[in-house]
């Protein structure tokens, strides 16, 4: 496969050389054959799998260029695999030419004689005002810029393929072509301060032009809804999941509130899809929503709003849960629907109520059915009804009220929690997550809906669950900056950080936010990224959002590696929560030969692992694990290996090992395909052939 | 005999059936289709459907393709594509319908469950229902919210939406508004406001929530709002409709004020300015222009605090741009920022321009100079429309403009237009001409001038004169056998006062009344002439740069009282080669008169060449024609009827 980044000749590199290539005239080293068998052994792995892995801004600003390109992983690192030249910085076009061949990829912004040398000329023809883009990959996505710009005409070089255009005359706005092994990319303007203001599908060009990521990550959780996917090949979407990086789906369980043997059958498929696929699939429960039967069959059980009208509020319609006999009735539907299909675990999301334009608008606020009324009154002497009546009550009176509600809100959730505790006993493989609108970063989230996080966290010294954070509708138009900060604010709520996760909406957002009005390109990578970086898990919600051209990205996007350098002729990684990196061959990881690889991926644990290129194929191998991987090793026949994971784990194997032993007893393998399932925990499995 | 026939046959056969071009990519399709590699499948299923467009058996297998991928947009557009290529498929359109149900497009879903379940299809009856179940109590219910919470925002933009999508469109409309009244600063709800008001075909309506959509805050809704516009610019009426809607948008409001100033409106302009300085007292550039309309009709009063405030306002540029625009108040029309639309407007008048349509290129030359009321290549091209449209005054303010380009050649093209119209719209113009020539035949230098001074009035079609001519010649009188002596011409200087036409179509008309002065002293007669005179030109004419052939004529009819009350009619006519500063050519001259003088009836013919020295401070034009005449009327000629002469002579005119 040619690469961009291949070397000319196996180098023997050095501390300080770039890590796929050679500077040029270092001269070979022929000192002995082993040497030799070393360097064509470790050029035959780098080569093929050949990642960039650095980047360079040359000049004293680099603007958001660092932003855009650590968002796929690459780090910052002179002289850089990717060479960004922006506006205004001298470059030599001899030096540029040289990197280029040797299989840098160039980046060029606007005009310059750089530019020019390139081919990319500024025509005296009028300039255009550039307001909308379209970009090759997404022709009717509107990609509208919040403040024109001014833009020259440029021509550009016959070999050149441009990636985005003006939407209007088609003046060309960002493109390349390759060279040698590496590639040119131009960009009539620069990117904007956040790296994706004008250019969203920078990332993917790059790719285009033949970059590959350097890392890659299936720890992602996905929002799942079978409503958009009824006649897909679920085969095919099961893989491309996993490609794109998704280890858990949570699938829309209220479709199969009731017992339906054409829905039923569909969502056996789709859980052995996902699961020979190494992803693990939870029940997905949106409570007070039940279903549209439960909804039909229980008009008795509806929830109110403040015009004490039935709550059917956007897609969700709503039940009181306070009722007991409601509770009951849904609590034996749930223990039903978790019961008949193999879920990985549950997730309880967004239990608590509506909305979030608060106080302010009565036809959407709940609880208000008999039930909330009747304990309100009796503990505070009013009816809440009397909050939007003539007499309007004082502050203190919907003080009074919001907090009844956030406790409310608290009670019901542990119930929730205590029933799944329940059904775990029967199922004790089910991991539980809990989605809970963030309301420390977004304080308005209490009164509006009740949402209290702090009133739940201590919850999880009890009760075993992720807490995952939901991004409030509020603060989507906000950049990836937020992450660390609301990361920043639940440190201090639970000791158990492991335990949080964050939820990422791509979705149109009602703001007004721009490029585009969801989150896609450089915009999702740094979301996600930043995310990665600041939670253990994140989630996306939801996979039938995420378009087509951010799904071979996204990946990268979620990977998150501290260090990735050659040391001594090997390349050492360190990472948070373990990192694929792209590898064909045989490997040894900290000088053992390593049995967690696919052809294409060496997967390693998490903390720094040296790896080199190793002449010893080994008779079983791992390709694929969905958990948190904690050791592995070759043993003599077999392997073996240690992990985590708060779900069951998925191991997928070459082939169906001869016996399988989990913490020194052998178990009977339980198989979906060649995939091997395991117990949620901390384990040690051993493989034999 | 039969065996030829059979031949014949066999290989007409063959002919007949020409194998499917689109086999091989169908092939190549469904062979993917089974390996379930679906994106090949996809491609080559596109690639077949190119081949042949008009198969909707093709259409569906791409659209089930696409299903599996999850493409359901794409899906649903090729259903779409084969309902429209075999209508009576109600397979089809079932599949098309669940698929806009699917991808929010309930109202077309419901439309064709609704004709199909017409039909007696239980199974449209059954997802008809389905949809317009929760839109109907949706209606329901948020209709009693209103009446409970009638200022609800989101209950009328919910009830709207649901309203739309039931095809109860007349609801839909009365909610967008009144959300749009409750939350203007949500801008797509004009969108939704102008989809719907199309949908009912009121489009005036929709043109103006559109227009207010496509211009103020929230980039995204203009540029939405600009693509469902139509190319036109908007009428003035059209921006106060949008305005009605939206009385805030200060965005459009500034625009119409802008366009008020361009259609020469500047009351109007100037009400528009005041209500956005009125309403957004920062907004210097309109205080600006709000000022300079007052200073322009002499409110200075009005005008001064206002270009005071820009002068003290911090913007040095704009200031700058005030202190000239005091001399030429079009440059403050410059916007901050030169818009998408400056080049497309210029080029679209350029493109009428060429094809003759006048007013749309004026129309277009004027959208691109507001855009950019620097762009002197627009001010020029803006001089010759108004100049083809016969409208001077304007041309000439507008090559008076274009003459400050710091471009040389537009600098030079539009000096040279304006010197030549400029004293077309003086109020008074003078007009010199000399014409000194020797004629070999007479062997005698005539001299022809005339001075003569127009005033220019409203009436554009008419011009009052003064002249002085002089006629001449410095031989006085021949003496020919029998007749005594025979003056060659008369010498006289001619005082009179005349009107004349303007130009039309090459025509003009005059007439004047004056005193001839002869030039023995005491000789007054009285003089009164007129007639129409017509000069045309085809082709290279003798102007700077031009080259190739052309032709000319100069046709003159004319009374003259002195001569006997005599009416000539004079034709002379050249047709040859420019080349340069140089004309050759060949002459066909004819002259009769209503009394039959025979020195009056004569026809001439004859080569010629005319010629000016470029760069020559004065602009001379010198001529030679050697030509070969005879008379028509020989009654009472002393001379032979047929001649030859050479006429050497000197054109010198100039207008101040």
């Amino acid at each position: 496969m040619p690469s961009l980044t291949k070397p000319n000749f196996p180098p023997p590199p050095t501390k300080s050389d770039s890590l796929w290539r050679a500077p040029p005239g270092v001269p070979r080293r022929h000192s002995c054959r082993r040497c030799n068998l070393f360097t064509i052994l470790l050029a035959a792995s780098l080569a093929n799998a050949a990642p960039t892995l650095s980047f360079h801004v040359m000049g004293s600003d680099p603007g958001s260029w660092p932003a855009i390109l650590s968002s796929i992983g690459l780090s910052a690192s002179a002289p850089g695999d990717v060479l960004v030249i922006p506006t205004g910085t001298q470059a030599s076009f001899e030096e540029c030419q040289s990197r280029i061949e040797r299989g840098a990829v160039l980046i060029i912004e606007g005009q310059s004689p750089l530019a020019e040398s390139f081919g990319f000329h500024a025509t005296t023809k009028p300039h255009v005002i550039v307001r909308s883009v379209e970009d090759v990959r997404s022709p009717k996505l509107p990609i509208v810029w919040e403040k024109p710009l001014d833009v020259p005409v440029f021509e550009i070089p016959k070999e050149a393929r441009v990636f985005a255009a003006e939407r209007w005359q088609g003046v060309p706005l960002m493109a390349g072509f390759k060279r040698a092994k590496g590639a040119v990319l131009w960009i009539a303007a620069s990117p904007g301060p956040y790296g994706y203001e004008r250019f969203p599908y920078i990332p993917q060009a790059l790719t285009d032009l033949g970059l590959e990521a350097p890392f890659r990550s299936e720890r992602l959780w996905a929002f799942f809804d079978s409503a958009y996917r009824s006649r897909v090949d679920i085969d095919y979407f099961a893989a491309r999941w996993k490609a794109s990086g998704i280890g858990a789906l949570h699938v829309a369980a209220w479709h199969y509130w009731e017992r339906d043997p054409q829905a039923d059958d569909y969502l056996r498929k789709l859980i052995e899809a996902c699961h020979r696929n190494g992803i693990v699939v939870y029940a997905w429960l949106e409570l007070p929503h039940v279903s549209e039967k439960f909804w039909d069959q229980h008009p008795e059980w509806r929830e109110k709003t403040a015009l004490l009208q039935d709550a059917q509020l956007d897609w969700r319609k709503l039940m009181n849960l306070t009722n007991r006999a409601a509770f009951a009735e849904v609590s034996k539907g749930a223990r039903d629907l978790i019961g008949r299909f193999d879920w990985d675990g549950v997730n309880l999301a967004e239990l608590y109520f509506e909305s979030l334009e608060g106080f302010s608008n009565p036809a959407r606020m709940t609880p208000f059915n008999d039930d909330v009324r009747a304990g309100f009154r009796l503990k505070s002497g009013f009816d809440p009804i009397e909050l939007w009546s003539i007499k309007a009550k004082q502050a203190s009176e919907i003080a009074q009220f919001v907090d009844f509600r956030a406790d409310l809100a608290r009670r019901q959730q542990a119930e929730w929690l205590a029933q799944i505790d329940d059904i775990r006993k029967t199922k004790p493989h089910l991991d539980l997550a809990l989605t809970h609108v963030d309301d420390r970063f977004d304080t308005t989230m209490h009164e509006k809906i009740g949402a209290d996080a702090s009133r739940l966290l201590p919850m999880l010294s009890s009760h075993d669950f992720t807490f995952l954070i939901e991004d409030p509708a509020t603060i989507w138009n906000l950049g990836p900056q937020r992450y660390p900060q609301i990361a920043a604010r639940y440190a201090g709520l639970t000791p158990s950080q492991d335990k949080l996760a964050i939820d990422i909406n791509v979705v149109e957002r009602y703001q007004d936010v721009y490029p585009t009005k969801q989150q896609t390109g450089t915009e999702l990578f740094e979301l996600v990224h930043t995310a990665s970086a600041s939670f253990p898990r994140v989630a996306l919600y939801f996979e039938n959002s995420i378009l087509p051209p951010d799904l071979a990205l996204l990946s990268a996007a979620a990977s998150s590696v501290d260090r990735a350098e050659m040391v001594g002729g090997k390349l050492v990684v360190e990472s948070r929560r373990g990192a694929g990196i792209p590898w064909q061959g045989p490997a040894l990881v900290d000088g053992r030969p390593w049995p967690v690889l696919n052809g294409k991926t060496l997967w390693l644990p998490r903390g720094p692992h040296s790896v080199e290129p190793s002449a010893k194929p080994i008779t079983l191998e791992i390709l694929d694990f969905n958990g948190d991987l904690k050791s592995a090793k070759v043993i003599s026949n077999g392997l073996e290996f240690a992990y985590q994971s708060s779900a069951r784990a998925l191991a997928t194997l070459e082939h169906a090992p001869g016996k399988v032993e989990i913490d020194g007893a052998e178990v009977k393998p339980e198989l979906a395909g060649n995939v091997l399932i395991l117990p949620r925990g901390q384990h040690l499995v051993t493989l034999t052939n | 005999m039969i065996g030829i026939i059979l031949v014949a046959l066999t290989a007409a056969l063959a002919a007949a059936q020409t194998p499917d071009p689109a086999y091989a990519p169908l092939q190549k399709a469904y062979d993917a289709l089974r390996a379930k590699d679906y994106d090949r499948a996809v491609d080559a299923f596109q690639q077949a459907i190119k081949i042949s467009p008009d198969r909707p058996a093709m259409r569906k297998d791409l659209a089930y393709t696409l299903l599996k991928i999850g493409e359901n947009e794409a899906a649903r557009d090729q259903f779409a594509e084969a309902m429209r290529l075999d209508p009576r498929d109600d397979h089809v359109a079932f599949e098309y319908a669940f698929l806009c149900y699917e991808t929010k497009q309930q109202a077309i879903a419901r439309r064709i469950f609704d004709r199909i379940r017409k039909m007696g299809n239980t199974t449209a009856a059954d997802a008809f229902e389905n949809i317009d179940r929760p839109l109907r109590e949706g209606i329901a219910r948020w209709t009693d919210a209103l009446k409970m919470s009638p200022d609800n925002f989101s209950a009328h933009e919910e009830l709207a939406r649901l309203a739309e999508q039931r095809d109860e469109l007349s609801l839909a409309a009365d909610h967008y508004r009144k959300a749009w009244t409750l939350r203007p600063d949500r801008r797509s709800l004009l969108l939704d406001l102008g989809r719907v008001f199309h949908e009912m075909s009121r489009n005036e309506e929709a043109q103006a929530a559109l227009l207010a959509a496509s211009r103020g805050a929230e980039p995204r809704v203009a540029e939405q709002a600009r693509e469902l516009l139509p190319k036109r610019y908007p009428y003035v009426y059209e921006f106060h409709r949008a305005l009605a809607l939206d009385p805030r948008n200060l965005e459009l409001r500034r625009e119409l004020a802008y366009l008020h100033i361009e259609m020469k409106n500047r009351a109007d302009a100037e009400k528009e300015f005041r209500i956005v300085v009125d309403s957004a007292p920062n907004d210097l550039l309109s205080v600006a222009q709000l000022g300079l309309l007052h200073w322009t009709r002499g409110d200075q009063e009005g005008a001064l605090p206002l270009l005071q405030r820009v002068l003290s306002g911090g913007d040095l540029e704009l200031a700058e741009r005030v202190r000239t625009a005091m001399k030429t108040p079009e440059s403050l029309q410059r916007r901050e920022t030169k818009s998408a639309g400056s080049d497309q407007a210029r080029l679209l008048g350029e493109k009428s321009l060429e094809k003759g349509y006048l007013q749309d290129a004026l129309k277009y030359f004027r959208i691109a100079h507001e855009n950019d009321a620097q762009d002197y290549g627009v001010m020029l091209k803006l001089g010759w429309t108004y100049n083809m449209l016969k409208d001077d005054q304007e041309a000439v303010r507008w090559f008076a403009l274009a003459r400050q380009s710091p471009d040389p050649s537009i600098a030079s093209e539009a000096s040279r237009a304006w010197r030549n119209l400029q004293p077309d719209t003086e109020r008074f113009r003078t007009t010199v001409w000399v014409f000194p020539v020797f004629s070999t035949r007479w062997n005698d230098l005539f001299a022809y001038a005339q001075a003569k001074t127009e005033l220019r009035l409203a009436n554009p079609w008419l011009r009052p004169y003064l002249s002085v001519r002089l006629v001449g010649d410095s031989r006085g009188a021949v003496d020919l056998a029998n007749y005594g002596p025979q003056y060659l011409s008369e010498r006289s200087v001619i005082l009179a006062a005349g009107v004349a036409t303007k130009a039309f179509h090459g025509a003009t008309g005059w007439f004047e009344a004056g005193e001839s002065l002869r030039s023995n002293p005491g000789h007054v007669l009285p003089d009164y002439r007129g007639g129409v005179s017509y000069l045309k030109g085809f082709g290279q004419l003798l102007t700077k740069g031009a080259h190739g052939a052309f032709a000319e004529t100069n046709d003159d009819g004319i009374y003259v009282s002195r001569f006997n009350k005599d009416t000539l009619l004079y034709s002379q006519n050249r047709a040859g080669f420019t080349l340069r500063n140089t004309q050759l050519y060949w002459n066909a001259n004819a002259t009769v008169d209503m009394q039959g003088q025979y020195w009056a009836n004569t026809v001439e013919t004859g080569p010629g060449i005319k010629f000016k020295f470029e760069g020559a401070r004065v602009p001379l034009l010198f001529s030679l024609n050697l030509l070969r005449g005879a008379y028509l009327i020989n009654q009472g000629n002393p001379r032979a009827p047929n001649f030859n002469d050479l006429r050497i002579g000197v054109w010198y005119a100039f207008t101040h």
